[in-house]
């Protein structure tokens, strides 16, 4: 059994890389619109599925698709936020509520979408990455990485490091942390915010469906794997502290770590028993993250 | 309850009350049990939504642990039903008891997606477990009486909309809940204990909801993770309480029939097509959201309380009005 | 004189390393209406908000009639006979005037009926009555403030925190104001009122305590205080 512990840290730790840039396209989106999108899942399943079609289509590697998918979904994710928008700026009521529960029918929407559309089969997009795997050996121990997960690895930093960038670097980045941190002040310094929401919703959105097609090379797809990815994401977000992004990639590689120790030692079956449990007990004891740095 | 409502709320119990003699149609019957069934489901999801402020997004799991605690206690342990029942919300009470302790001091996302993680989970471990029977579901002894289990929801629904309307309009709790719906932390200066109140909330929205669940597993006698742990029972009870409107309790009963009598429709043409119901119901919340925020019922009352209003002249000062909307601007 | 209805010893909050309230000692004896002044970001609110539970002391303890309340939550204190009003107004907005009243009157009377009729008797005397079955949200900026005071004034406070209940209010609106809270010290609650408006605050209270940056800086008469040549400073210099 012992000899297994180096696969399952190296797996959890390739399969992390992905909920990384997941949760923090889901941070960003939470930080400028104050708002948890529940159909955060469902945006990975339409992702997963157009890089499926376009990968039968155009036979291209799915690896080529991504940026033609991110441009796709980014903008239906920019046409898209302004209707958010016009339900958390509602009068009556409570808009904060009335956004969650829209985000919930835009899930379930979204979720019909897939099995009229896909039906209830599980595919998976075929990589030429797919077929090769690394080998490491010492004394006993052995390890193997498929090629393809080191590929999701090397997507989820890159992504990870250009977000950084654009995120301090930038006077976009600037924006968005202004907007994250006070709405009011700053749109009395000029940042416009309506639309500055609109881009960082379609970044989000872009981010999430392009990882969907990762996902689709490396386990497999089906229109019915939303749900699992939502709680993922929240897992990720919460534990890291909502809104401390410094603590997602921390909490995501954890994440991978539960899934893969699952997978080799017990019962995948379990996984999100587990993932509820670390959840209740996390927010039992720090509400604010595992560094008591969120919001 | 003014007169004229007492005597709107005993014809239609009364009418309920004789229909099971007057006709023998099974289908029939078992149409309206159902129909109790979705009201007491969306009258319990809204008592925390509407009324608390507070989204259950795994509403369904209580059904489902209603379900499978009255099976497993019947066919397990040897319970029998008027006892295994009750046990059903008895444990519903108390995963909601323990599922809100941590959740329900924190902000509602928190609470929102906690549920939703809990039903996510319970369903997995349902399909894997030995005593639930896995993905292949328990199978109870058939008890084929359609007017038994149309008396018995009657009741059951009965008595949740009564023991509702008492604590929600009538009694001292109402108004708590909603004024930590309103305003949590203001809510505590003026002595009211938020977290407790909220459990207290979410406890009263699982116990009917475990109920109704255990009822179910007898009446039909057969469940399995998909028919009761399913998204689906979360899924209509939320767009039945959003479509007829949030916090009140005529809103989900009215969302709750015209649904119902919706799907039946849908299945029965339509099966086919199932997983458009799914687009469609998504579609009706995102649209109740956004054109329709108070609901079919909040809108109708609304509308009239507004006319009635006018012919009285007690509308609202129209000068007030306008500076609270200056005000909200210039918090914006 | 007779032992103090609140004590706050030695009292500090620090937020990282701000420290918003810094080793603050103050007494208020009953029927007193104590004045807490200073510049902006002093931490009057800051103190409030540790009276009533809302922030737990960093350092300090609070008592209130000889019992130790620090860290407390405000509920707790609500029932103990704790009343407070929030700067920025805090009506239940989807509610109508009177079931806001009614909610802080469960407090002392758990029963809805009893409840209703304390709540009118409430609305009576904060002249609220003819607006009781108007939503929350609808009343003008005075009357927000007016309901107020009388969902504080619901909970029969022994001790009552005023938070700006004056600002921002015409002259007559104003007067009322003023009228209603020496009404109620009349009736023998202690009232602590914190008010940017000097000529409200020096024409009313027995005592003012004065803070500038999280620090006592005077206390005493009013036209003691007035004088202190650090207060005028503080003024002053705040305002440079």
């Amino acid at each position: 059994m012992l000899l297994l512990l180096p696969q399952a840290i190296v797996d959890g730790f390739l399969i992390g890389g992905i909920y990384v840039t997941i949760a923090i396209g889901f941070s960003l989106a939470y930080g400028v619109m104050h708002i948890i999108d529940f159909a955060v899942g469902e945006w990975i399943m339409l992702g997963a599925f157009l890089g499926f079609y376009l990968n039968i289509w155009t036979q291209w590697d799915p690896f080529f698709l991504l940026p033609f998918v991110f441009i796709v979904f980014a903008v239906i994710g920019f046409v898209f936020q302004p209707v958010i928008h016009r339900v958390l700026s509602g009068k009556k009521g409570n808009p904060l509520l009335m956004g969650l529960v829209f985000t919930f029918g835009l899930g379930l929407m979204f979720r019909g979408l897939g099995l009229t559309v896909f039906g209830f089969y599980s595919h998976s997009i075929p990589s030429a990455l797919s077929a090769n795997s690394f080998f490491l050996e010492s004394g006993n121990f052995f390890v193997t990485i498929p090629v393809i997960r080191f590929a999701g690895l090397v997507y989820a930093l890159s992504i990870t490091i250009m977000l950084h960038y654009l995120l301090k670097k930038s006077d976009f980045g600037l924006a968005v942390r202004a907007l994250s941190q006070n709405r009011d002040a700053a749109g009395l310094m000029g940042v416009n915010a309506k639309r500055t929401s609109s881009y960082v919703y379609g970044i989000y959105v872009g981010i999430s469906a392009m990882s969907g097609v990762l996902i689709g090379c490396i386990f497999s797809i089906s229109a019915q794997m939303g749900g699992d990815y939502t709680v993922f994401s929240f897992f990720v977000v919460v534990l890291a502290g909502m809104g401390y992004l410094s603590g997602v990639p921390w909490a995501a590689f954890l994440l991978g770590f539960v899934q893969s120790f699952f997978l080799i030692y017990f019962n995948p079956s379990y996984t999100l028993l587990a993932v509820f449990a670390i959840l209740y007990v996390v927010l039992l004891v720090s509400p604010k993250g595992m560094f008591a740095k969120g919001v | 309850m003014r007169h004229r409502n007492i005597l709107w709320f005993a014809s239609v119990l009364s009418i309920l009350l004789i229909l099971p003699l007057i006709t023998d149609d099974a289908f029939f019957l078992r149409i309206i049990t159902e129909a109790f069934m979705w009201i007491g489901l969306a009258m319990a999801w809204d008592v925390l939504a509407g009324y608390t402020g507070y989204l259950n997004f795994g509403h369904g799991v209580f059904f489902g642990i209603g379900a499978y605690t009255t099976a497993i206690l019947m066919m397990r342990s040897e319970w029998s039903f008027p006892f295994a029942l009750p046990a059903a919300g008895v444990v519903a009470g108390i995963v909601a008891l323990f599922a809100g302790l941590p959740t329900l001091r924190l902000k509602g996302a928190y609470f929102a997606i906690a549920t939703w993680a809990l039903s996510r989970a319970v369903q997995q471990v349902a399909l894997v477990l030995e005593i639930t029977g896995g993905p292949d579901g328990m199978r109870l002894p058939p008890f084929l009486n359609p007017k038994f289990f149309y008396m018995l929801m009657l009741g059951i629904v009965t008595a949740t909309f009564l023991l509702f309307w008492f604590l929600m309009e009538r009694a001292s709790f109402g108004l708590k809940v909603r004024a930590i719906r309103e305003d949590e932390s203001g809510a505590m200066a003026l002595g009211l204990n938020p977290t407790k109140i909220k459990i207290q909330a979410f406890i009263l929205s699982a116990v009917p909801t475990g109920i109704l669940g255990g009822m179910y597993a007898y009446w039909i006698t057969f469940i399995d993770p998909a028919s009761v742990l399913g998204d689906l029972v979360t899924d209509q009870a939320v767009v039945m309480a959003v479509f007829g409107g949030l916090g009140t309790l005529f809103g989900p009963i009215i969302g709750a029939i015209l649904i119902f009598l919706f799907k039946t429709y849908f299945w029965a043409y339509l099966a086919d097509y199932q997983v458009l119901y799914l687009i469609i119901l998504g579609l009706l919340i995102a649209l109740s959201v956004v054109f329709m925020p108070n609901g079919l019922w909040g809108t109708l009352t609304g509308y009239i309380g507004a006319r009635q209003a006018l012919r009285k002249g007690l509308a609202v000062n129209p000068q007030a009005e306008n500076e609270t909307e200056k005000g909200d601007k210039t918090h914006e | 004189m007779s032992d103090p209805i609140l004590r706050i010893d030695s009292v500090t909050k620090a937020f990282g390393g701000l420290h918003a309230v810094d080793d603050v000692s103050f007494e208020i004896y009953p029927g007193e209406i104590i004045g807490l002044i200073g510049p902006n970001g002093a931490g009057k609110t800051t103190m409030f908000n540790i009276v009533s539970g809302y922030y737990a002391p960093t350092h300090g303890r609070i008592f209130f009639k000889g019992e130790n309340i620090s860290g407390k939550p405000p509920y707790k204190l609500a029932e103990r006979g704790i009343g407070r009003t929030f700067q920025v107004v805090k009506p239940f907005p989807g509610l109508t005037v009177l079931e806001n009243v009614i909610i802080a009157s469960f407090c002392r009377y758990p029963q809805r009926e009893k409840a209703t009729a304390h709540a009118w008797k409430i609305l009576e005397l904060s002249g609220l009555a003819d607006r009781a079955n108007v939503s929350a949200s609808s009343l003008t900026l005075a009357g927000r403030k007016r309901l107020e005071i009388g969902k504080a004034l619901a909970l029969e406070p022994e001790l009552l925190l005023l938070d700006e209940v004056v600002a921002g209010l015409n002259p007559t609106e104003a007067d009322q104001t003023i009228e209603l809270i020496l009404k109620l010290r009349d009736q023998g609650i202690t009232i602590l009122i914190v008010e940017h408006i000097m000529r409200v605050i020096m024409s009313i209270s027995d005592r003012v305590v004065v803070l500038n940056f999280g620090r006592k800086i005077a206390a005493g008469k009013p036209e003691q205080v007035a004088k202190d040549p650090q207060v005028v400073q503080a003024y002053l210099g705040g305002e440079a």
